[in-house]
């Protein structure tokens, strides 16, 4: 098979037995690779209601189709278990040097059963895999566990994914580092490998897949580089090279929606200190950092003496880690959000879900829900940033309030009472990324109905669509015309347009390729992507094809959810989004319960979803070729049999 | 040596590897970078630099091969006989820089060409200036804007500061 390496690589833990099986072309063409391919092996393998951190979930790490293959944003994996922070389909993408040298080592994916007896980790090279002894490395910070994997095994070439000690204490929003400054972040996957005692997985590998039309291909991808078309996205020329994600900080507060002191407010009166250009200004900064083959160059690595002590190892700003743990608690010191970010790193934890917690925890403590006692003396004031800090600390350790913290503001909410459940920012257990969706409509919808709770990265809709069409997947201006896909608006085209960006986020995590540098966000057309995908496989891949695959995807995570109980009551914003803006250009701007309400009728009419419980219709299912699918939700009664 | 050479500048490479991609991609339609000429290295988190042949003014890959396959040409340029040329690999152990390496198809000693005096990997290099094609007089003419820019703007600070 062209495009992949036709095999996945099987471990059990418990059995300490490594098996290898192939990946099936029929597969591979119905499910492409990354969420689509672990969203096909969990659905299949796992039964629902399991524990997530119980020896009965599995963790596929899959690379995709264009994984290795030498242009911007290629480099991508996909991290996929049911999830110990929100019970449901857990996913997590990570860029940089692991998924190519995965697939180089001769594996398009590894599934990950059982639970070892004592801390190990898996050492694949060139079609060979080892479980190996990690119980020198149990307790050791992530890219400690890198150097000292790699002197080990005496090759520096080789590739290590690993989780910190907050994967080690089942931290449930933990995550795994890949190499320098590339994380599977969100949904807790690292405390999936906390709980098997599996410390890390490296790679190394010295083949390649091979491809249909090879020299064709690379003629296609020395075009693309000469016409720098990952180049000509929304945020260039400046782009993400000049200020990385980190400029969102900046534009976010000038159209008054940066999220602020637990989404009450929505500009941050010091900001200043903290846009990409106070970055780019300040002696922090000391250089960029990129991904393999990639033109954009978005990632930042700094380095402080003072007020605190950086390591440039881990403190890599960008947009959403920064945002979550200055603006959101009210921190306006640079450095302290840099050192909060460091700490994540080190510790291996979501920055993200890290800092909506905190701004959890500091509402609390505003009214009296939790006492200074509880804290154990700690002063959990908005914008106390040394505090933030310790608590970090605290989180990754499980110690004091850390320990209720680190279970997620859903379960910490569920546990304090009193009203608490309000101050917590999440969407089915997940913590809310740094977007506010008050000025946002159907972003809103998308995050709501996400299939791993509150991202931004499986639907994006308004603002970046103001600007940008793409005729080939329907965004054009026509179909869409401009007052469509205004941001505030929230009519039915919207919900339109959040259905059809599902989708194609479905396929890109599945390619696997990074959101930056394709349409909307990137440069790259969808069209250039069919045209790589065809290429590289041979297949007579077209855009209808990849759009029913993306739909394809989509409706597999959901029906995994529907397993576990996700209806529509569970497709729903916090109730913080019903109040309005309460300052800057779109003050008075609320997202109105019946608002809300119409557009998921609409989302789940043009998805085929029944409309009263949010569950796929069979109908819908076999469109999808999804028959099986429909079969086991028959068979747990959760849809009606196929009619004889 | 007044020809012009592949320079990466360290604190504008970021590593990327596009220069190997243009290059195995050019040379032999490959999208393997073992078919690269130029390579490069990565230090994360310090940095990352791009190698291609530097042109040595007395290039022991030359010198020590037994086969004297290679030769400097008159714009500095080694050229390997690829008829001569037993693949021995004593020119790969010469060259400090890591700069020569075993085609690995032909199997014979593979260096940069400069791609005829308009090398495709600086024309495509994504990071401004990162890949010059240059002389030693441009580089070094370069460094020394660089330090005097830095030392004149250190003596504004003072000058403005005892005005003040």
């Amino acid at each position: 098979m062209f495009g992949y390496r036709g095999k996945i690589l099987r471990v059990n833990l418990t059995k300490e037995k490594i098996a290898e099986e192939p990946l099936e072309e029929s597969v591979a063409r119905k499910f492409i690779g990354g969420r689509g391919l672990g969203a096909y092996i969990l659905f299949n393998e796992l039964q629902p209601g399991i524990d997530p951190i119980g020896s009965k979930n599995k963790l596929v790490v899959a690379t995709g189709v264009v994984t290795g293959i030498p242009f911007p944003g290629n480099s991508g994996l996909n991290v996929m278990a049911k999830s110990p922070l929100t019970g449901i389909w857990g996913e997590s993408t990570a860029k940089g040097f692991f998924g190519p040298e995965l697939k180089s080592s001769g594996y398009d994916a590894i599934v990950i059963e059982g639970k070892a007896k004592a801390p190990v980790y898996l050492w694949i090279q060139d079609g060979e895999a080892e479980i190996r002894d990690a119980s020198r490395l149990w307790g050791r910070p992530t890219r400690e566990v890198q150097r000292v994997i790699k002197a080990e095994l005496k090759d520096d070439r080789v590739q290590v994914g690993c989780i910190g000690i907050a994967g080690e204490n089942l931290v449930r929003f933990a995550n795994i580092m890949f190499g320098f400054n590339h994380f599977a972040g969100r949904t807790g996957m690292g405390a999936v490998m906390g709980s098997k005692k599996l410390k890390a997985i490296a790679a190394r590998g010295t083949g390649r897949a091979r491809y249909a039309r090879e020299e064709k291909l690379v003629d296609l991808l020395v075009d693309r580089l000469n016409s720098k078309e990952a180049l000509s996205g929304p945020y260039f020329p400046d782009g993400l090279f000049k200020y990385g994600s980190l400029a969102d900080l900046g534009y976010w507060q000038e159209t008054g929606r940066l999220p602020t002191m637990n989404f009450r407010k929505s500009l941050f009166p010091r900001y200043e200190n903290l846009t990409a250009e106070a970055l780019a200004a300040s002696p922090y900064l000391i250089r960029h950092n990129t991904c393999p083959h990639c033109t954009v160059g978005c990632n930042r690595i700094t380095k402080a003496n003072t007020p605190y002590e950086l390591d440039p190892e881990y403190a890599t700003p960008e947009y959403e880690s920064t945002a979550a743990l200055s603006s959101f608690c009210m921190n306006d010191n640079l450095v302290a959000t840099l050192k909060a970010i460091e700490l994540c790193n080190k510790y291996g934890m979501d920055t993200m879900s890290t800092g909506v917690i905190i701004a959890f925890a500091m509402e609390c403590y505003e009214k009296e829900k939790i006492t200074r006692k509880e804290t154990d003396g700690l002063d959990l004031t908005w914008g106390n940033h040394d505090v933030m800090i310790q608590l970090i600390e605290q989180i990754a350790r499980r110690q004091g309030l850390g320990n209720l913290l680190a279970d997620g503001s859903r379960k910490a909410a569920e546990k304090l009472g009193g009203g608490t459940e309000e101050f917590a920012m999440h969407v089915k257990g997940m913590e809310f990324p740094m977007h506010d969706v008050r000025g946002m409509k159907g972003h809103g919808l998308g995050i709501a109905t996400s299939n791993r709770g509150a991202c931004h990265l499986q639907v994006e809709t308004d603002d970046m669509f103001e600007g940008q069409l793409d005729p080939d997947v329907g965004i054009d201006e026509t179909t869409f015309p401009k007052e469509h896909r205004d941001r505030l608006y929230a009519g039915p085209e919207k919900v339109r347009l959040a259905k059809i960006i599902g989708d194609l986020f479905a396929v890109f995590d599945s390619l696997v390729i990074c959101k930056w540098t394709v349409y909307p966000c990137g440069g790259y057309k969808t069209r250039t992507l069919v045209d790589i995908v065809a290429t590289a496989t041979g297949w007579d891949f077209t855009m209808d094809e990849l759009m029913k695959t993306g739909e394809r995807i989509f409706n597999l995570c959901r029906a995994f959810n529907v397993r576990e109980g996700i209806t529509r009551k569970d497709d729903k914003l916090p109730k913080r989004f019903t109040e309005p803006l309460p300052e800057g250009p779109y003050k008075g701007e609320a997202f109105p319960k019946n608002v809300f309400e119409r557009m998921l009728d609409d989302f789940y009419r043009l998805r085929g979803w029944n409309r009263k419980t949010g569950i796929p219709t069979r109908e819908k299912l076999e469109k999808l070729e999804l028959s099986y699918v429909a079969d086991n939700l028959t068979d747990l009664g959760l849809i009606l049999p196929a009619k004889k | 040596m007044s020809e012009k050479y592949i320079v990466c500048d360290p604190d504008k490479c970021l590593g990327c590897g596009i220069c190997e991609f243009v290059c195995s991609a050019v040379k032999d339609k490959s999208l393997d970078a073992s078919f690269s000429r130029i390579r490069q290295v990565n230090f994360e988190p310090t940095g990352s630099l791009a190698i291609a042949c530097l042109l040595c003014e007395k290039p022991p890959c030359v010198g020590v091969c037994p086969m004297d396959a290679l030769l400097k040409d008159e714009k500095g340029v080694i050229r390997v006989d690829e008829y001569k040329c037993n693949g021995c690999g004593w020119c790969i152990n010469a060259c400090k820089f890591g700069a020569i390496t075993l085609h690995p198809t032909r199997k014979v000693a593979m260096t940069c060409d400069l791609c005829d005096g308009d090398p495709e990997c600086v024309k495509l290099c994504p990071f401004e200036d990162a890949l010059a094609f240059s002389t030693i007089e441009e580089v070094t003419h370069g460094l020394r804007k660089r330090a005097v820019d830095k030392i004149l703007h250190e003596l504004l600070k003072v000058r403005t500061a005892g005005s003040s």
